[in-house]
């Protein structure tokens, strides 16, 4: 008798617990991704703040002392005023060729805009490769003008990030200036303003929102972007590179690399809080307008030729980097021994490399595309007020500068119970959590577009809360969930800046291979790996911008 | 006549509040089986609330829903034999129409044959043979009405709710969508509740209306009553045109079935069947346009006429709407037939009658 309570008793509690289950499955699933966010990025980071805080005697102010001490200090200094100076070059080229392929000739807009969005198909760190081809020690420009100045240092990093991000603050301010109402410029015309006092007093004004973003985008990425500065920064002290020395150094001063990390992520966070607390910015995920068609106004000489000007030298850099990478690819010593050659591009060791990033990218891809859609919908559809939190929280993972989160990885998955160190699962790991905020933009994107009422029509009809997901939201959200892919897959194919600390002799990336290989001087086997990236990343790019009539976004690149 | 047929829906002083707002305040009523009721009320009155409390995807705070006899409160939207029409469709845009009719029996588990025989007989219901195959976007926004009604009647519930169902469409769809519904709803003999803030889509296709404002119910009867005899102001006002009287009973007749009235358009001799009128009460009077008759001035002046001037005309075809000016007070007056009638024109004088016969509303 008793038996049978106590089983009935538990067949209750069961049945119970299935409705429950059944009622809050949205819920429970934001559960398990605010989980995961704490493990796979509030951990990490908070591990590498204790760091910063905590040495071999316990808590102690001493390493954040040791921090304003002449050297440290200056390498904060300068990576400020590397992000200042880069974006300030950044926002005015992009400004100027923006003017020319919106309101100048037509037979030069196309060729301007296409050269300009080049660098988004190559990893960011090529400007430093095609810097050192050219006006390396031994460049092809350093020698050819006898140069006793090499591009190592401010300068070097300066070029390098500008090319890299130009076509960033290009797209975002290109859309508002293409879809600014060309009335309102010939109305001032008509009233008697001149094309100079057009720009000063009506276009730039109304630029103001997209030329705040630009500034906020660009500023973050030159920060934070770890690759050309560290090849290129010389003896110059920048954080990012240091923060690698530190650690790889023969110093190993964990302590000191969690406080550089502290002050990388201060201009980063503080950014982040402006543009998504203050601005309200939509995150990273630039949607492209459609340009409005225009009767050219004819623009005065004093306006254009500048303008012309600055384009043609920066798109001219663009081009010529793209060149003598190329030339880099296929000869075996470029500038000194120019025979063409095959052997950098069937180098096996680079080509392991490739395959690795590869399979790395393609999960890193697969888990990014699943998580960006579960996050979406549980912002969206949670019933739970805190869930629209995840996604705040998961572009705070994705504006954390690469380096921090790598070093971050290596502090917290040393040891026991996650041992992940060595892995390829922390390569993809770091990868999905840093990226995966793209894909959950544009399953938000979607999932607003989607009435709940069609949901609500499913469950009416007699469906569960995870047969209308499967059956109707997930083909609805399928574009978005492949955009993420794509992007997932593309970003991580180049990344760096987290990798390089996670990489292992027994699992090498190409990324980290082209790093290597670009600080030896093997330029050859950097620029012919840089060459297969350029195509992978190319073909993923032509597919997003294929599919981009679906999903309204276009792209835009971290590091 | 007595209604034979037995409840199907009945809700028991149901409330429900968002926040501060009490969007429903104590709502009861009684549905028959194959009964078509319409909620009607102005924007914010509370009935699609009500709607989707009735269907289980919103829990009321208080009050009951009893389904064929059987509270449903405590049960899950899907298990009720409730099924939705939303307003705007809701269809699944990924799938056909064929996907979307067949959807809720596939959830549910049917068998394959039962599904197929189901899904060719509500295509056939709905007029949309042979497009089983199209998508949603290629159908026209009456064909997408018709496969939402199709998906919803699929499931054979016993109730069929529909919110706003035509409110997405142009005029003359409307009216064509309107038949429809009404002759598919009357052929399945399916009790259904309708929701709307038109009117005259009400008044035309409903066996019974339920006037709602602010939350609660105002007046529950057939079409003709509500039109005839509104049980206040703002129903008299919110159906159909109206001229509403101030008035107030100056003498009754020895028999007690008239009483002169003095109005704003000065003594009005009115029949009334109310027993206990006593002189001194005050009350409005409710006047439809098409009661009155309009007149030539040369006409001998009678009880109940009046003499204004023409200051507004608005000529529909079949019929002609005048706003004539009584010494102040603006009377709508419609005339039927006006190309054999004769119409009036702008600033013509004229004379109004105003029958014995209108609903009196004490105040």
């Amino acid at each position: 008798m008793a038996e049978a309570r106590a089983l009935s008793r538990s067949g209750v509690v069961g049945q119970g617990a299935k409705e429950f289950l059944r009622a809050h499955t949205i819920d429970l699933a934001g559960g398990l991704l605010f989980l995961l966010f704490a493990i796979f990025i509030g951990w990490p980071i908070f591990t590498v703040l204790v760091k910063s805080v905590y040495g071999s005697e316990g808590f102690t102010p001493e390493f954040y002392r040791k921090f304003f001490t002449a050297y440290f200090y200056r390498s904060f200094l300068n990576t400020l005023f590397l992000g200042a100076l880069t974006t300030f070059v950044c926002i005015t080229a992009g400004f100027c060729i923006a003017f020319i392929t919106t309101r100048g000739p037509h037979f030069l807009r196309i060729p301007l805009k296409w050269i300009t969005l080049l660098p988004l198909i190559a990893p960011p760190y090529i400007f430093a490769l095609s810097l050192i081809i050219l006006f390396g020690r031994n460049g092809l420009i350093t020698e050819a003008l006898n140069l006793r100045w090499d591009i190592f240092g401010f300068p070097g990093c300066v070029i390098a990030q500008t090319l890299a991000f130009i076509p960033l603050a290009y797209l975002m301010i290109e859309n508002t200036l293409s879809s600014l109402d060309p009335s309102l410029e010939d109305s001032a015309a008509n009233l008697g303003a001149s094309e100079g006092k057009v720009l000063r007093s009506i276009i730039i004004p109304l630029l103001t929102p997209s030329f705040l973003k630009a500034i906020l985008i660009v500023y973050v990425m030159a920060v934070a972007e770890f690759g050309n500065v560290a090849i290129l920064c010389g003896r110059t002290p920048f954080l990012a590179p240091d923060i690698y020395t530190i650690i790889t150094g023969v110093e190993h001063d964990f302590n000191m690399a969690g406080v550089l990390s502290m002050f990388l992520i201060l201009p980063c966070a503080i950014i982040f809080i402006i543009q998504n607390y203050i601005i309200k910015g939509k995150g990273y995920v630039t949607v492209s307008g459609k340009p409005v068609s225009t009767e050219p106004r004819p623009i005065s000489p004093h306006i254009l030729i500048p303008m012309i000007v600055i384009s043609f030298i920066t798109c001219g850099i663009i081009l010529l980097s793209f060149g003598v990478v190329g030339l880099g690819a296929f000869t075996k010593i470029v500038g000194f021994n120019n025979t063409f050659t095959l052997d950098h591009i069937l180098n096996w060791r680079a080509n392991d490399a490739l395959i690795n990033s590869l399979e790395v990218s393609l999960l890193a891809g697969l888990f990014g595309a699943i998580m960006g859609v579960l996050i979406a919908y549980a912002v969206i559809r949670g019933k739970f007020r805190g869930l629209t939190s995840l996604e705040g929280l998961y572009l705070a993972g994705f504006a954390l500068p690469g380096t921090v989160l790598g070093i971050g990885y290596v502090f917290a998955f040393n040891n026991p119970p996650l041992l992940l160190t060595g892995t390829m699962a922390i390569l993809v790991l770091s990868c999905v959590f840093r990226f995966v905020a793209v894909g959950m933009e544009a399953g938000i994107t979607k999932l607003q577009q989607l009435s709940i009422e069609v949901e609500e029509a499913s469950t009416n009809l007699g469906a569960s809360t995870i047969t209308t997901f499967r059956r109707i939201v997930l083909p609805i959200i399928f574009p978005a969930a492949l955009y993420g892919f794509i992007y997932v897959f593309m970003t991580t194919m180049v990344s760096l800046s987290a990798v390089i600390f996670l990489t292992s002799p027994g699992y090498p990336l190409a990324s980290v291979f082209i790093f290597q290989w670009a600080n030896y001087g093997y330029i050859g086997l950097a620029s012919a790996t840089v060459a297969k990236l350029i195509v992978i990343v190319g073909i993923c790019i032509a597919i997003i911008q294929y599919m981009s009539k679906w999903t309204g976004l276009s792209i835009t690149r971290r590091g | 006549m007595h209604d034979e047929r037995k409840l199907m829906l009945v809700l028991d002083d149901i409330h429900k509040s968002f926040g501060e707002v009490e969007a429903v305040r104590g709502v009861s009523a009684d549905i028959k089986e194959g009964e078509l009721i319409t909620f009607l009320g102005p924007s914010g009155c509370g009935k699609t609330t009500l709607l989707r409390i009735i269907s289980g995807l919103s829990t009321p705070d208080s009050g009951k829903i009893i389904l064929d006899g059987q509270v449903i409160n405590d049960i899950t939207p899907e298990k009720r034999g409730i099924q939705m029409c939303f307003q705007n469709y809701a269809l699944f845009p990924h799938l056909t129409v064929a996907g979307n009719i067949r959807y809720g029996p596939e959830v549910q588990k049917w068998q394959k044959n039962r599904i197929e025989e189901r899904f060719e007989e509500m295509l056939h219901l709905v007029r949309l043979d042979g497009l089983g195959d199209r998508r949603i976007d290629e159908l026209s926004g009456g064909q997408q009405q018709r496969v939402a009604l199709a998906r919803a009647l699929a499931l054979e519930p016993k109730v069929l709710l529909l919110d706003e169902p035509l409110s997405n469409l142009d005029a003359n769809l409307r009216v064509q969508m309107r038949d429809m519904l009404r002759e598919i709803q009357s052929r399945v003999n399916i009790t259904t509740v309708f929701v709307t803030h038109d009117q005259v889509e009400a008044m035309t296709i409903s066996d019974r209306l339920i006037i709602m404002k602010e939350g609660l119910v105002e007046q529950v009867g057939p079409p003709v009553e509500i039109y005839d005899k509104p049980n206040n102001e703002f129903i008299a006002s919110f159906i159909g045109y109206v001229n509403i009287l101030k008035g107030e009973v100056k003498s009754i007749s020895k028999d007690s079935k008239s009483a002169i009235f003095s109005t704003e358009l000065g003594d009005l001799e009115i029949l009334t069947s109310e027993k206990d009128i006593k002189v001194g009460w005050r009350v409005y009077l409710i006047i439809r346009p098409e009661t009155l008759v309009i007149g030539s001035p040369e006409e001998t002046i009678d009880i109940n006429m009046v003499k204004g001037t023409i200051r507004s005309i608005m000529y529909a075809g079949s019929t002609v709407k005048y706003v004539a000016d009584i010494e102040g007070k603006d009377l709508i007056i419609d005339q039927y037939d006006p190309a054999t009638q004769g119409m009036s024109e702008m600033g013509d004088k004229v004379t109004v009658t105003i029958p014995r016969n209108v609903h009196v509303l004490k105040e």
